[in-house]
């Protein structure tokens, strides 16, 4: 038994490196991982008056990919000889493999304007088609999408930092939230609210590192900062963040807020029974009175942000998306016009924005980051009657356009979560101070994030 | 002719197992294992890093925090999921009780129900202050308690969700473990007046041992690798509580920073084997 053993060992181990050996053969097969090439990656317009062919579209399932549809239509009413493919994809679970492997690559992806970044080496420089475009598009939405002087995304909606109140409730409490101006007329108003309604928490504190983190950036934006400059360099520990985390702290210390996160079962309940009355938050929001809020729906109003200073910019951004077209796509430059008809034709982003099958009185939790078309004076979208029937359409406009450009998002922004959104919601639960805060997420990003790169 | 034939016949039969392993199992463990030494991002120039993914993770208190909570959550799920799911088989397996075929029914449910679904349910059944167990506990005057936003709790209610949803898979496994222990053993045990909790000790749980085993064996790959429960109800918070070791995995993936994803996963590999080397161990040990 024991020389059968013996006998057998040779045969095992020859087996066993030629298992090895046929692997390393195919692990050499494996994705190109050493050069990379150099040739132009600036997209050109297609040249042919009627160009022809097919394009793939990925969108987020879901109410926009809806809206996108019903436009392909009119598109297709421009340029009868482009198909397109226009498909619902759980982006965030497949480009980043797609793209890898260079296999069915689309032509055009939407995509969070956070992530651009990220994907900016397998996609399209997109500066020489946008060139008649960029001097109307909002700084902010190009900020997002440059990438060392280059532009990778075709910028889709801006979404301007609204204040949204519960008119009825501060009413009733005898504060007026149209007088206020500034962040510290802000703690002024929830100061009286709570005097009228004791045990209220008048200002929403984000519970969720995520949104809490986007919600900082917003804020930031209305400063014209960001966590990062445009060469990736960390810019936390400054006089803006250390304001604004600061204001987020005495809202903190003085029991002003219902931290919650956002739209989950206690926040819609501290929304509906008149606790929290301020929510500083983007254009978006609007969905909750729309959709999610019953005895208050109809309460609630949206102005511009407060200013950090008397006369300041009245708004920030807080998330946004945006079209970007990989380099390995077949037909990128027909996708581009695609996107240029969306964005930029005004029978495309008035089908985008204006009423249509999914939104009879058209798409109201955003605002198009083309200036020609976000003008306050021709609305896209109609009044909101959740909102009392307020024009949100000229309040978010007129703040989208005093949102400041110079704030750029680096392409690590959600890996930083971990630590600058962890860090925040330390300070929120007492046990970080806003200096604490700045400092020690600098240092985990840098070291982390940063110095990784 | 017909020797060779004979000879190579096995070697034939085996070749399209060989081919997917080598393919599926082989290929993408040594691409791997290359990656590991990259800083590769997905794309441009993979350089060389040598043992510097290893060294960021091994010296990084958020690696080792990772796999610290997923050891709390071995310890809160594991053990009373097996001690639980033992009581349940013999309780299922009980020649006297009506409706058995309802009960394994009832069982097995949530195992197949959608993650995702359960997730939401538990996320407001949890929540802090209008979920339903914090308005149990007000009734009887308890404080309420931040399931899902408190480091202390947040892994004891993912324990939770973890045993509801697969408590049932255990079960099912004890089960066919139980239906072969030879009945004529209880039989005597009873006529030697041994009652049923002692029939419980002395026969069921012995021979039911290499089964438990492989239970356990099997929740602690689950349970290392658990990715999609705190993706869904807690995204790994707060404060990084309930970034499990296959979650924090999952960060680095998303972040393109694939040669530090490689390298965590090969440590992941070493830990997963030496446990269920440990528990293989202990099994020949007993025996």
């Amino acid at each position: 038994m024991y020389r059968h053993h013996l006998r057998r060992r040779p045969a095992r181990l020859t087996v066993a490196a030629a298992v090895v050996v046929v692997g390393l053969g195919l692990a050499a097969c494996g994705p190109e991982t050493t050069t990379s090439d150099e040739t132009s990656h600036i997209l050109q317009a297609p040249g042919a008056d009627q160009p022809e062919g097919e394009i793939t579209i990925w969108d987020r399932s879901g109410d926009l990919f809806e809206v996108f549809e019903g436009v392909i239509d009119d598109f297709n009413a421009t340029y009868p000889g482009i198909t397109v493919n226009h498909i619902a994809v759980d982006i965030d679970a497949k480009l980043h493999n797609t793209l890898i492997t260079g296999t069915d690559v689309p032509d055009g992806v939407f995509l969070d304007d956070a992530k651009i970044g990220g994907f900016a080496d397998y996609l399209w420089d997109l500066s020489e088609v946008l060139a008649p475009y960029t001097a109307d598009i909002a700084p902010q939405k190009l900020d997002v999408n440059t990438v060392d002087g280059g532009i990778f995304g075709v910028p889709f909606d801006l979404d301007p930092g609204l204040l949204f109140y519960n008119a009825a409730a501060l009413d009733a409490a005898g504060v007026d939230a149209t007088s206020i101006e500034t962040y510290d007329d802000l703690l002024d108003a929830a100061r009286a609210y709570k005097a009228a309604v004791p045990g209220s928490g008048p200002i929403h504190l984000e519970q969720s590192a995520f949104l809490g983190q986007l919600q900082l950036e917003m804020y930031a934006s209305q400063l014209g900062t960001s966590i990062a400059d445009a060469h990736g360099e960390l810019r936390l520990e400054s006089p803006e963040f250390e304001r604004i985390l600061t204001f987020l702290d005495t809202v903190r210390e003085e029991e002003l807020g219902t931290r919650a996160e956002y739209l989950t079962p206690t926040d819609l309940a501290e929304l509906e029974n008149g606790n929290q009355v301020f929510y500083p938050w983007a254009i978006w929001f609007s969905f909750a009175p729309q959709q999610l809020l019953t005895e208050a729906a109809g309460d609630w109003r949206a102005m511009e942000l407060p200013a950090w200073d008397a006369g300041g910019p009245r708004s920030g951004a807080m998330g946004g998306s945006s079209f970007v077209l990989p380099r390995e796509g077949e037909n990128a430059d027909l996708a581009w016009l695609f996107y240029e008809f969306l964005m930029f034709d005004e029978a495309g982003y008035t089908a985008v924005w204006g009423p249509n099958d999914v939104y009879p009185t058209g798409l109201n939790t955003s605002i198009p980051s083309y200036q020609p078309a976000a003008d306050p004076g021709t609305p896209l979208f109609d009044p909101v009657d959740a909102l009392g029937g307020q024009d949100l359409w000229v309040v978010a406009t007129e703040a989208g356009a005093q949102i400041p450009g110079g704030a750029p998002t680096p392409s690590w922004w959600a890996g930083a979560v971990d630590y600058l959104g962890n860090d925040i919601q330390r300070m929120l639960d007492g046990d970080l101070t806003p200096a604490e805060v700045l400092s020690q997420a600098t240092q985990s990003i840098q070291t982390n994030l940063v110095d990784r790169q | 002719m017909r020797g060779a034939r004979r000879r190579l016949a096995p070697y034939v039969f085996v070749l399209p197992f060989v081919v997917v392993f080598l393919v599926f199992s082989v290929y993408p463990l040594i691409f791997t294992a290359r990656l590991s030494f990259t800083n590769w991002r997905g794309t441009g120039a993979a350089e060389w890093v040598g043992w510097d993914n290893y060294t960021y993770l091994l010296t990084n208190p958020a690696f080792w925090n990772s796999l610290g909570n997923s050891g709390v959550l071995w310890l809160l799920i594991v053990p009373v999921q097996i001690a639980l799911g033992v009581l349940v088989a013999v309780l299922l397996n009980s020649a006297t009780l009506r409706l058995r075929g309802l009960y394994r029914v009832a069982f097995i449910v949530p195992f197949v129900t959608p993650l995702v679904a359960v997730a939401q349910i538990w996320v407001v059944l949890f929540d802090q202050g209008y979920g339903a167990v914090n308005a149990l506990l007000g009734v009887f005057g308890l404080p309420d308690v931040g399931w899902l936003t408190t480091s202390t709790w947040a892994k004891p209610t993912l324990a939770l969700l973890f045993l509801w949803k697969t408590t049932g898979f255990i079960v099912i496994i004890l089960l066919s473990g139980l239906q072969s222990i030879n009945g004529s053993l209880y039989e005597a045990a009873e006529l030697d007046g041994a009652s049923k909790p002692r029939q419980l000790v002395s026969i069921t749980v012995p021979l039911l041992r290499r089964t438990i085993m492989f239970a356990v064996v099997l929740q602690t790959l689950a349970v290392f690798q658990m990715f999609a429960e705190p993706f869904v109800v807690t995204q790994g918070g707060p404060y990084n509580s309930t970034t499990t070791a296959g979650y924090y995995l999952y960060n680095h993936i998303t972040r393109a920073d694939l040669g530090t994803g490689a390298a965590n996963s090969f440590l992941l590999v070493i830990l997963v084997m030496a446990l269920s080397l440990f528990f293989v161990r202990l099994l020949r040990a007993k025996d």
